[in-house]
C-alpha cells in the first residue's frame, strides 16, 4: 500500500510550488465563496427578519418607522432606536418586544404611561395591525408593511 | 409572506468546496509523503468529517452556515497543520478535539440561540462561574493553571471565557433594573460583572497566566463600552478623560506591582539572550524567515523541536512548512468567525453582546499569540483559536463560536409561552 | 437582488423599507469593525516586519550561508559557499585582514561589515546560494605589491581618485584564511588588522597638511617665495634643537627645495614664523579631519569599515611639540588611508576628494543585481587653489628625486616616521602621492615598517603599484 512519492519533487522541481499553490488557491477559492455567500446571507437573513417579524412597521404622521430588532426601545434618549424629542415623552418610555412571532410593547417607567387604543397598559400588551399606541402627543400606528 | 426570492448559496455547495479545499492540501500532503497508513488516516479523517458536518448540518438546520462552513474548513486546515509538523503523523487528539469543538458550538448555538433565555439563565452563568474560580483556586496545583486529572489535563481558565462572555452581555431590559442602597443608584447587573471582572484580573494575576489578563479586560472593556452607549446621554468628554485616567492609573499600579519576571519580560532583548528567555522567539522569527513565502515545504520543518511550537509559537510552525503567506491566510480565515456578525447582525442586545464579547477575546488571543511570538509584544502563552493544540482551549473556542451562530440565526420564541402571554 | 427588494415593497409607498438592525443594535457590529481593522492593520505591519527583517533574523541567528566576494576582474577574494581551505594556501593572503571573512576573529573587514549584504537569502527566493559582491580590488596588482614587500612589513593602499574605486589594499603581515586560526597565538602581531585603516606617525608626509595650511592662510606666492636657511640642525624660541636628517644642512633654501629635501628646520621655522598663525593652522588641520588637541573628529567610513579620524596636538607655536607635531612627529598619528584621501583631493585639484568606495555590486538571491557604486564627494578639506599649488611642488618633488616615477605623471611626498613602540624605537618608511597618468589616475599612500637603508624602498613599491594597476585597469 506504501507509496514513496519523493522521487517526484526531485524529478520535477516545480511540482511543489504547484502543489501548494494549487492548496492555497482552492482554500483562498473555498474562503471567497464563503463571503459571496455571506453577502447572500444578510439579505436572506433581511428577508427571515421580515418574517419574522409579520413586517409590521409604525407609522407616526408622514414618518414611518421599521422594527429592525427583538427589541426596540422607545424615548428621548439619544440612544432610542426611535426617538421622538418631546418633553412628555420619557427618556425611556417603552420597548416593544418580539417574541414567538408576535410583537409586544410595554411601559418601562414612562411619566405619562403608554396608551394602546386608549386604553394605558399596565403590562406587556401584545400588538396587532391597525393599532394605535400614544406615547405623550405621538400617535403611533401599526402597520403591516410587507406581506 | 412569500418565500425569499435572494437564493442563498446552497449548504451543501459550500461544504463541497470545503471539502475540494481540504483534498487540496491532501494532494500537497501526499505529494510530500507518500501514500502510506498515516496518510490515508488523515485523508478519511479530514474528508468524512467535511461529509458528516454537512450532514448533521443540513439535518439540523440550514441557517446562518458562515460560522459552520468556517469551522469546519480551519479545524479541517488546523487537523492537517498539526498532523504534518516535521513529519507526517496522524493527530488523533487534535482531530477528536476539533470535533468535539464542532459539537460544543451545536451544543452552546442550541443554548444561547434564544437571547431571552439565555439571559434569563445569568445565575447559572455566575455559578458556573464561581465554580470554575474555586476549581481554579483549590483544584490546580500550586499557582497552576490545570488541573490534572491523570488521563486528562483540564485548563478551567479556558472555559472561564466564554462563561464570561456570557456574563458580559446584558440586554437592555437588565439595564434598565436599578438598585439603590443608601442613595447610591446602580445596576445589579452592571455591579456583578464588575465584581466578576475584578475576580478573574485578580485571579489570573495571583496564577501568573497573564496571558488571559488582556483577553478577559478586553471582553469585560467591550461590555462596558455597549452598557454605556445604551443608558449614557452622550459620552461626555468629561467621562472619556476620567476613564483614560483610570486606565492610566490602574496600567501604573500593575506595572509597578507586577512581579519581576513579568517586568524582566517586558524589557527583555531576544537577540541578547537568544539561549533562554529569548529563545522561542528566536527560533520563530528565524523558522519564518526560512519559510519565506511558500515554506519549507510540507514535514520539513525543524521548529517543532521547540517548546510550545505546536501552542503558543504555531503561527511560526505554520510559516514554516507552509509559507508565510499560507499562514496569513489562515489568520485571516479565523478573522471570519467574528466577522460574520457584519454580515448578518445580531437582533437582540443580549446576542450583540455576545458577538463583541466572542469578537475580543478571539482577536486579542490571536493578537496576543501572534505579535507575542513574532517578538512586537510581550510573549505570553496563550492559543490561537482552532489552531493550536489544547483540548480546553478548542472546546471553549467551539463555545464562543456558538455564540456567534445564535447571533446569527437567533430564535425569538419562549419568552411567550413562558409568561403565557397578554 | 437589491432592486427586486425595494420592488416587492412597493406597498409602503411613503417609505423606503429597511429592515436592517437599527443603530443600537449595530454598536456591537463598529466595535467588532474596530477590532478587525485594528488586528488587520497590525498583521500588515506583522508582515512587514517580518519580510524586511528576516535576513537580520537569519545573520544573527547565524543561519545563513554567505556567497563570494570578487575582484574587478572575477578573482575570487572571499568564498563562504564552500570551506576556504578548499583554495590553495596564499590565493587569500593579500587580502586577509581587508576583506576578511565570516569567522568573526576580525571585525573591521568588508565581510564582517556587510555581513547581511553578502548573506545568500532572502525572503522571496530563500537560499539559493548565488550572492555575489562585486569589488573594484585588483587582486592581481594587490598580490603584485604584497610581494614587493618582500620580508618587510607595511601597508599600502590606492585608489582611483577619479572614480573612487579602491584599487589596491594591502596589509602585511597578514593571516591566510585558508588556514584558518589554530595558530592564532603564534601569528605575528598586526596579523589579523588592515593597517591602511589604523593612524600611524606620518612622519614627513605631514609638512603636505603644513603647507596646505600655509597656503591657504597666506597665499601660494608668499609662501613659495619664503626662505630660510638649514644647517643641519636648528634652535627654537625656546632653546630645543630640530635636527635635520642631512647632518650637513640644506643651506639656503625655498619652498620646492625644502619640501624636496624633506627639510625640518625649514618647515619648524615656517611654524615658528606666525606667517601663518598657529589657530589658522590649527583651523585647516580641523578642516582636513584631524582632532587637534583632543577636539572631536568624525571618524571615516568606508563600506562599513570604520577609520578612527587623524589627530595631533598643536598648543603653542614656539614650542618644540607643536612644531614637532606640525612636522609629521611625536603625536601626531594619521591613517594611511587619511593620507590617501587627502591625495585624492589633491590631485583632482578641488581641495574634496571622491569618497573611496570598494563595493561596486551585489547580485542577490534570485539573481537581481544592484549597484552599490556612489559618486559621493567628501566635504571641502582644503581650498582648490592650496590643491592646485600643492600638486605642483609635489610634481617637482618626484623631478628631484623620483625619476623611476616620472612616466606616471607623479606627485609624491615621502617621510620617515619616528615611532616609540612602548620604549622600543624605530623608523617607519612612508610614500603618499598621486598619479595624474589618464591611464592610472591614482591616489596612493605606502608605508614599509622598521625600514634599513638596504630595504625595497617606498618608491620601488610605488613603481610596482603603478605599473601593475596601469596593467590591470
Amino acid at each position: 500500500m506504501e507509496v514513496d512519492l519523493s522521487p517526484l519533487f526531485e524529478q520535477y522541481p516545480l511540482l511543489r510550488e504547484a502543489a501548494t499553490a494549487f492548496a492555497v488557491i482552492f482554500v483562498n477559492f473555498c474562503a471567497l465563496v464563503i463571503l459571496i455567500a455571506a453577502a447572500r446571507e444578510r439579505r436572506r437573513g433581511d428577508h427571515r427578519w421580515i418574517k419574522e417579524g409579520k413586517g409590521y412597521m409604525l407609522s407616526c404622521g408622514s414618518e414611518c418607522y421599521t422594527l429592525g430588532a427583538a427589541e426596540i426601545l422607545i424615548g428621548r434618549h439619544p440612544c432610542a432606536d426611535i426617538r421622538f424629542d418631546d418633553k412628555e415623552i420619557s427618556r425611556f418610555h417603552a420597548l416593544l418586544t418580539l417574541s414567538n412571532g408576535k410583537w409586544h410593547i410595554e411601559d418601562i417607567g414612562a411619566h405619562n404611561g403608554v396608551i394602546v387604543n386608549g386604553v394605558r397598559i399596565q403590562q406587556r400588551c401584545r400588538l396587532h395591525q391597525n393599532d394605535v399606541i400614544t406615547i405623550g402627543k405621538r400617535h403611533l400606528t401599526v402597520i403591516k408593511g410587507v406581506i | 409572506m412569500a418565500k425569499s426570492s435572494v437564493k442563498p448559496i446552497s449548504h451543501p455547495f459550500l461544504l463541497l468546496l470545503v471539502l475540494i479545499a481540504h483534498t487540496a492540501m491532501m494532494v500537497l500532503v501526499v505529494l510530500s509523503f507518500g501514500v502510506d497508513a498515516e496518510v490515508i488516516k488523515l485523508a478519511a479523517a479530514v474528508l468524512s468529517a467535511d461529509l458528516v458536518g454537512s450532514v448533521i448540518l443540513q439535518i439540523i438546520h440550514r441557517e446562518a452556515c458562515t460560522v459552520d462552513t468556517v469551522l469546519l474548513l480551519i479545524t479541517g486546515m488546523s487537523t492537517i497543520y498539526q498532523s504534518c509538523f516535521g513529519g507526517l503523523e496522524f493527530d488523533v487528539k487534535h482531530f477528536a478535539f476539533c470535533m468535539a469543538s464542532f459539537v460544543m458550538c451545536q451544543i452552546s448555538y442550541a443554548v444561547t440561540r434564544n437571547p431571552y433565555r439565555a439571559e434569563k439563565l445569568k445565575p447559572l452563568w455566575y455559578t458556573l462561574f464561581f465554580i470554575l474560580v474555586f476549581c481554579i483556586l483549590f483544584l490546580t496545583g500550586s499557582r497552576g493553571i490545570w488541573i490534572d486529572l491523570g488521563f486528562i489535563t483540564i485548563q478551567p481558565s479556558e472555559f472561564v471565557k466564554p462563561v464570561f462572555v456570557l456574563i458580559c452581555a446584558s440586554s437592555i431590559h437588565t439595564q434598565l433594573k436599578k438598585s439603590e442602597i443608601a442613595g447610591f443608584h446602580f445596576v445589579p447587573d452592571n455591579l456583578m460583572l464588575l465584581l466578576c471582572t475584578v475576580v478573574i484580573a485578580g485571579l489570573q494575576w495571583w496564577c501568573r497566566d497573564l496571558g488571559s489578563l488582556p483577553t478577559f479586560i478586553a471582553a469585560a472593556g467591550c461590555a462596558m463600552l455597549l452598557r454605556f452607549c445604551y443608558l449614557r446621554e452622550k459620552v461626555s468628554l468629561r467621562l472619556i478623560v476620567f476613564l483614560a485616567a483610570c486606565g492610566v492609573g490602574v496600567a501604573i499600579f500593575a506595572w509597578k506591582l507586577a512581579p519581576g519576571y513579568v517586568q524582566e519580560r517586558l524589557h527583555s532583548d531576544i537577540w541578547a539572550d537568544m539561549s533562554s528567555t529569548g529563545y522561542q522567539q528566536v527560533k520563530a522569527l528565524t523558522a519564518i524567515a526560512e519559510g519565506g513565502w511558500f515554506g519549507k515545504g510540507v514535514g520539513n520543518g525543524t521548529l517543532i523541536h521547540v517548546a510550545a511550537a505546536r501552542t503558543d509559537i504555531v503561527f511560526s510552525t505554520i510559516c514554516e512548512e507552509w509559507g508565510l503567506f499560507t499562514g496569513m491566510m489562515t489568520v485571516v480565515l479565523v478573522l471570519f468567525l467574528p466577522g460574520a456578525i457584519l454580515t448578518v447582525p445580531p437582533r437582540s442586545y443580549y446576542h450583540s453582546g455576545l458577538a463583541l464579547g466572542v469578537a475580543a477575546v478571539f482577536i486579542v488571543q490571536m493578537a496576543l499569540n501572534i505579535f507575542g511570538s513574532c517578538n512586537l509584544i510581550p510573549f505570553t502563552g496563550v492559543t490561537i483559536p482552532f489552531i493550536s493544540q489544547g483540548g480546553s482551549s478548542m472546546l471553549a473556542s467551539g463555545i464562543l463560536a456558538g455564540f456567534l451562530k445564535a447571533a446569527q440565526a437567533p430564535v425569538l420564541t419562549d419568552r411567550q409561552t413562558q409568561k403565557g402571554g397578554k | 437582488m437589491a432592486y427586486r427588494t425595494s420592488k416587492r415593497i412597493q406597498r409602503v409607498p411613503s417609505h423606503e423599507l429597511d429592515i436592517s438592525a437599527p443603530r443600537s443594535m449595530r454598536r456591537a457590529g463598529t466595535g467588532t469593525k474596530l477590532l478587525l481593522t485594528a488586528f488587520s492593520a497590525a498583521l500588515i505591519y506583522l508582515a512587514y516586519v517580518l519580510v524586511s527583517q528576516s535576513a537580520a533574523y537569519m545573520t544573527k541567528s547565524g543561519k545563513t550561508t554567505y556567497g563570494k566576494v570578487l575582484d574587478r576582474k572575477g578573482d575570487v577574494l572571499f568564498d563562504g559557499t564552500q570551506p576556504l581551505s578548499n583554495y590553495p594556501w596564499g590565493q587569500f593572503a593579500d587580502v586577509g585582514n581587508f576583506i576578511g571573512d565570516t569567522s568573526g576573529q576580525m571585525t573591521n573587514t568588508i565581510v564582517a561589515r556587510n555581513s547581511s549584504l553578502l548573506a545568500n537569502y532572502s525572503f522571496s527566493y530563500g537560499n539559493d546560494g548565488t550572492t555575489v559582491l562585486e569589488t573594484s580590488l585588483s587582486h592581481a596588482a594587490n598580490r603584485a605589491v604584497y610581494n614587493a614587500f618582500g620580508s618587510k612589513n607595511g601597508t599600502a593602499i590606492a585608489y582611483n581618485w577619479q572614480t573612487g574605486e579602491l584599487l589596491v589594499c594591502v596589509s602585511k603581515p597578514c593571516v591566510d584564511i585558508t588556514k584558518g586560526y589554530a595558530d592564532i597565538d603564534t601569528m605575528p602581531s598586526g596579523s589579523l588588522l588592515c593597517k591602511a585603516f589604523y593612524p600611524t606617525v606620518p612622519g614627513s608626509t605631514q609638512k603636505v597638511s603644513t603647507l596646505l595650511a600655509a597656503y591657504q592662510y597666506a597665499g601660494a606666492e608668499t609662501i613659495n617665495a619664503l626662505e630660510y636657511n638649514c644647517t643641519g640642525e636648528w634652535t627654537n624660541a625656546t632653546g630645543d634643537v630640530i635636527k635635520c636628517h642631512q647632518s650637513y644642512g640644506h643651506g639656503n633654501q625655498n619652498l620646492v627645495t625644502a619640501f624636496a629635501n624633506s627639510c625640518n628646520p625649514y618647515f619648524a621655522q615656517l611654524v615658528q614664523s606666525d606667517i601663518v598663525p598657529l589657530n589658522d593652522i590649527i583651523n585647516a588641520y580641523a578642516r582636513m579631519g584631524y582632532s587637534v588637541n583632543d577636539s572631536p573628529a568624525e571618524s571615516l567610513e568606508m563600506n562599513g569599515i570604520v577609520i578612527p579620524p587623524a589627530s595631533t596636538v598643536l598648543r603653542d607655536s614656539h614650542q618644540f611639540e607643536t612644531q614637532w607635531g606640525a612636522l609629521g612627529q611625536g603625536r601626531t598619528l594619521v591613517s594611511p588611508y587619511q593620507l590617501m584621501l587627502w591625495q585624492g583631493a589633491i590631485a583632482n585639484g578641488t581641495g574634496c576628494a571622491v569618497q573611496p568606495g570598494l563595493l561596486t555590486a551585489v547580485t542577490k538571491s534570485g539573481g537581481t543585481k544592484h549597484s552599490l557604486q556612489s559618486h559621493k564627494l567628501t566635504d571641502q578639506m582644503f581650498s582648490s587653489a592650496a590643491a592646485q599649488s600643492i600638486q605642483k611642488v609635489m610634481t617637482q618633488n618626484v623631478q628631484y628625486n623620483y625619476g623611476a616615477l616620472q612616466p606616471y605623471n607623479c606627485g609624491v611626498k615621502s617621510g620617515t616616521a619616528q615611532v616609540n613602540d612602548n620604549g622600543r624605537q624605530y623608523e617607519n618608511s612612508l610614500l603618499t602621492g598621486f598619479s595624474l597618468d589618464e591611464q592610472c589616475p591614482v591616489a596612493f599612500c605606502i608605508m614599509i615598517e622598521e625600514r634599513e637603508s638596504w630595504d625595497v624602498s617606498t618608491g620601488q613599491i610605488a613603481s610596482v603599484l603603478l605599473s601593475t594597476l596601469k596593467e590591470n585597469l
